[in-house]
Order: structure tokens, then sequence, then C-alpha cells
């Protein structure tokens, strides 16, 4: 949610990359990163795996500077697109004033741009907030690719909002900077309308009625003359100057590999565990797979089930034997009885 | 609950008055604990204020990071049955850093070295968070407009159009 602080002079906006996996959402940060000016360019970010994989987010602020006396700062975040990291794409979202959502215009990731959507809807309403209402924009990225979809297809799917779209190359930078201008304007618009439009206080003018103790303080800087940058965010002065650096990196374990199709990814999803009533988690039984046993005791344990087995087959000949017999003799009674009475009876 | 107020209630607007009071309760604590700084940070990643000795070239990002930390370690906590992680604490050679919320929104951020130690630190920070726990309750519980201006909105299109 937007912050705004009278006294640092601040008016802080969190705006987000939304988007299924590899589609560009980092691309876009580095490439803001590497190509607006220096003073207004934070540092860049990204907490991702050894392989280059956004693992909780990639983060830069981009101050705007000093406007009617307050230093705005829009705060771009990027969150993992793996279907696996959706709840670290929630945290991120949290407080988000404003998306943009980068679809893969690539026909092959059709399903998963669907569902990429829906999981940010899904997502934003666990905050009470709605894609309806949100401010966004969707970026139609790769059009460069040669099965790229056309883009009144890819709004029939996936526009559902009536959102400005941008069609983009963000490798080569195209379409990056129109589409976050836009969707900052759309913020900020959001932000002025809000001011305008019913937010005032009941005093009725445009600055908020001074309670008495806070008198000289409740007022705007609106009028004082526009005061320099109050802070240069440090740039790392190793960064390499052709590409964008990425300025810090946690090293994590390599991610699972991405599924495909949306049905796979369904029979994929890990399971949510959900707390028992001792509050301890409910642990799946293990797979196979996924106890693997020591050497060792796989042979002992292949000893005992060979002993097992013989015992068992032993049991068996021995309860075999024994039915047998009485049936011999059973029958043999029978036998001589009828030769009896044979005897006996017909002769 | 209308969308209007929802948004009123989710806004954080802070005028001078509030950001001394703030300032004046860290000001008690940073004494008191002799921790080297203290960053108040709300859960959107928004830096609140900050007092003490200065990280000022990265506060933005360790405000950013701060905020991913605790939400991360808050759904952990959800996982696991437990309302949340009140207290996180980091450990490093030089300096030390504890994480604390405060209320539902609000992360306190105190860093300190070998000047002091964990307990000292952890107990004022405690009655510290009490108390500002209360003023940030005072400050949201009041129906405050944004204050800005038509003079902000063009201005902030026009640097918009400058940078990209």
């Amino acid at each position: 949610m937007v912050q705004i602080n009278f006294a640092q002079k601040t008016v802080n906006v969190k705006i987000v990359y939304y988007g299924p996996g590899m589609s560009g959402k980092t691309t876009n940060l580095e490439i803001v990163h590497q190509r607006a000016p220096d003073k207004n360019c934070g540092e860049l970010t990204s907490i991702s795996t050894d392989g280059d994989r956004t693992l909780f987010f990639d983060y830069m602020p981009l101050n705007l500077g000093t406007v009617a006396g307050m230093r705005t700062l829009f705060q771009l975040y990027t969150v993992p697109g793996q279907v696996y990291y959706n709840s670290t794409r929630k945290l991120v979202l949290q407080g988000v004033d404003g998306v943009i959502f980068v679809a893969d215009s690539s026909a092959a990731m059709l399903d998963q741009n669907i569902e990429a959507l829906r999981n940010l809807e899904e997502n934003l309403n666990e905050y009470g907030k709605s894609m309806a209402t949100l401010p966004h924009v969707i970026q139609w990225n790769k059009r460069d690719l040669p099965d790229a979809m056309p883009t009144d297809e890819l709004a029939r799917h996936m526009n559902h909002h009536g959102a400005p779209t941008f069609e983009a190359v963000a490798n080569t930078g195209q379409g990056v900077f129109p589409t976050l201008k836009a969707l900052a304007a759309s913020v900020l618009r959001g932000i002025m309308q809000e001011t305008s439009g019913g937010a005032r206080p009941s005093g009725g003018t445009e600055s908020p009625a001074p309670a008495a103790p806070r008198q000289p303080a409740r007022q705007p800087a609106v009028h004082a003359a526009p005061q320099a940058p109050a802070r240069q965010p440090a740039r790392q002065a190793e960064a390499p100057a052709p590409t964008p650096s990425r300025v810090r990196q946690v090293a994590a374990q390599p991610v699972p590999q991405e599924v495909v199709s949306t049905a796979a990814v369904r029979q994929q999803a890990p399971a949510v565990q959900q707390p028992s009533a001792t509050g301890l988690m409910q642990q799946p039984q293990p797979t196979a797979s996924a106890r693997p046993q020591t050497r060792q005791r796989a042979r002992q344990q292949g000893t005992a089930v060979r002993r097992a087995r013989q015992q068992t087959a032993a049991i068996a000949t021995k309860k075999g034997g024994a039915s047998t017999g009485i049936f011999i003799a059973v029958a043999a009674s029978i036998g001589a009885a009828i030769a009896w009475a044979a005897m006996n009876y017909l002769a | 609950m209308t969308r209007d107020q929802k948004l009123r209630d989710d806004r954080l607007v802070f005028y001078a008055n509030d950001i001394t009071r703030l300032d004046s309760e860290i000001d008690t604590f940073l004494e008191l604990s002799k921790a080297r700084c203290v960053l108040l940070v709300d859960r959107d990643g928004h830096l609140v204020t900050r007092r003490g000795e200065s990280v000022k070239s990265h506060e933005d990002t360790i405000s950013a990071l701060i905020a991913g930390s605790f939400a991360a370690t808050k759904e952990m906590a959800r996982l696991m049955g437990e309302n949340e992680f009140a207290i996180l604490f980091h450990q490093g050679q030089r300096d030390s850093l504890q994480l604390q919320l405060i209320g539902e929104r609000t992360l306190m951020a105190a860093l300190f070295d070998g000047r002091t130690n964990l307990g000292m630190v952890r107990f004022y920070a405690q009655e510290t968070a009490e108390r500002i726990e209360a003023i940030l309750v005072e400050i949201r519980a009041e129906d405050r407009g944004t204050g800005l201006t038509e003079e902000f909105g063009a201005g902030a299109a026009s640097a918009l159009d400058d940078i990209l």
C-alpha cells in the first residue's frame, strides 16, 4: 500500500512484475536498471538460485526525484515464476500498488500464462484485492519468437479487464519502458483520484485539517521549493557496465525441473501440509525413493526375508503332508467298508 | 467494509509529529540498549523511520529485504501451527541484527555490535515495541487523507516522462 510520509517527505509505491516462469520479468527489471539514469536507479538486488532463476524476489528502487516536495520512490519487485514458489510469490504481493503481468507470447506457453494469471488473482484475493480494481498492465513479451501468438488472441485469453497492453522484446529493451511508464502513471492516477474523490477528511480542504497538537506538522510540503534529491542511492561500482549486474545473489539449492503443462503441474504440485491439532505438521509417508537405505541394512534385510521365506515354505510342506495322510486314511476306511458290505450283502 | 474504507485502513500516512514520537521512543531504546541503529519498516517493505548510525545508502534495499525475510518466516510459522515468529535474530561476525514484529504490520530492526549484547537489546526492544505499537494504533485509528495535491500528480507524471 502506498506509504506517504510527510515527515520524511517520501511517497513509496510498490510495483510487482508477475508472470509464468521464464517470461521475462527479471529481464524487464534488468533493462530498467541498465538504461534508466543512474541518479534515479538504486541497486538491483536479486535473490536467485545458482541457475539465475529468481528464488524469492528481485528488487530495485526507482527514484522519481522530488515531486511537489515529496521524494517519490517506486519499489520494483519481480516474483519467481515457477509454480513451485507460489507461497513466496504471495508474500511479495503484499502491499502491492500495481502489477505488470509479463506474458510469454509463445503459443506453447499459453496454458502457463493463463495459469499464472489465475494464480495472480487468487493471491491478490487473499489480500482483499482484485485485478478488477488494482492498476495493472499486460506485456506481451517475446514478440520475436516464431510461434508468437497474435496479440488480439492473447488478449482474448488473458485481458479480462481491458488493461493496457504492450508488445515487448525485453531482452533487447523493446517495450520495457513504455510498460513501466504506463503502470506507474496508472498507479499515480489512482492515488490522485483517491485524494480528490472521497478520501478527504470532513474539513473539506485540500490539505488535511490540522488537529491542535499537530498544526504545523500536518501540512504537506506542497509549496516548498523543490529540494535536491534527498539521497542518491548507491550503485555498485564494480558492476560491469555493459550488462546489468546482480548486486547480491543468495546461492540456493538447484530448483526442481519446471513442469510444462498445467495438468502435470497439478499432479506434481507439492501438497500443502495442514497443521494438525497438536500444531505439528503431518509428515507424508516416505516413499521407497524418498528413503534410500544403506547397503548393509539392505543386505541384512534381504537375508531375513530369505530366512522367513524358507521357514514359511517348510511349514507349508509339513502341513501339506499331514493333510494327505488323513485323506488317504479316510479313503481307505470307506473303501474297506464298501468291500465288506459288498461281500456280505451282495453275494 | 467499503473499498474506500479498506484503503484508508491499509494506507500509511505519517505526519511529522508521528515520526517525532516514534523517533523519541527509538532514541530512548538506542540509549538504553547501546544498539547501533534502528530501522522501522512496514510489512510492505517501506521504511518508516531510521535512527542511529547510518546504513543510509542501502536503506531502501535493506527495508525490502527485512520485510521479505519476515514475510517468509511468518508463512513458515503459519504452516507449523504458530501464530508468528515475533523475533528473528541474525548473528554476524561484527554486527548482529534483531528483527522484532510490532503489532501486525511493522518491524523494528535493531543493529548492534560488541558494545552491547543480545539480552540487553531484546529486553529493551520488547518494551519499546509495546510503546511504538500504541503510537501506531493511534495513527491508524485516524481517518487521514493522502494530503497529496494535483501538483504532485502532474509533477510525478512529468518525472516519469523524463526518466522513462
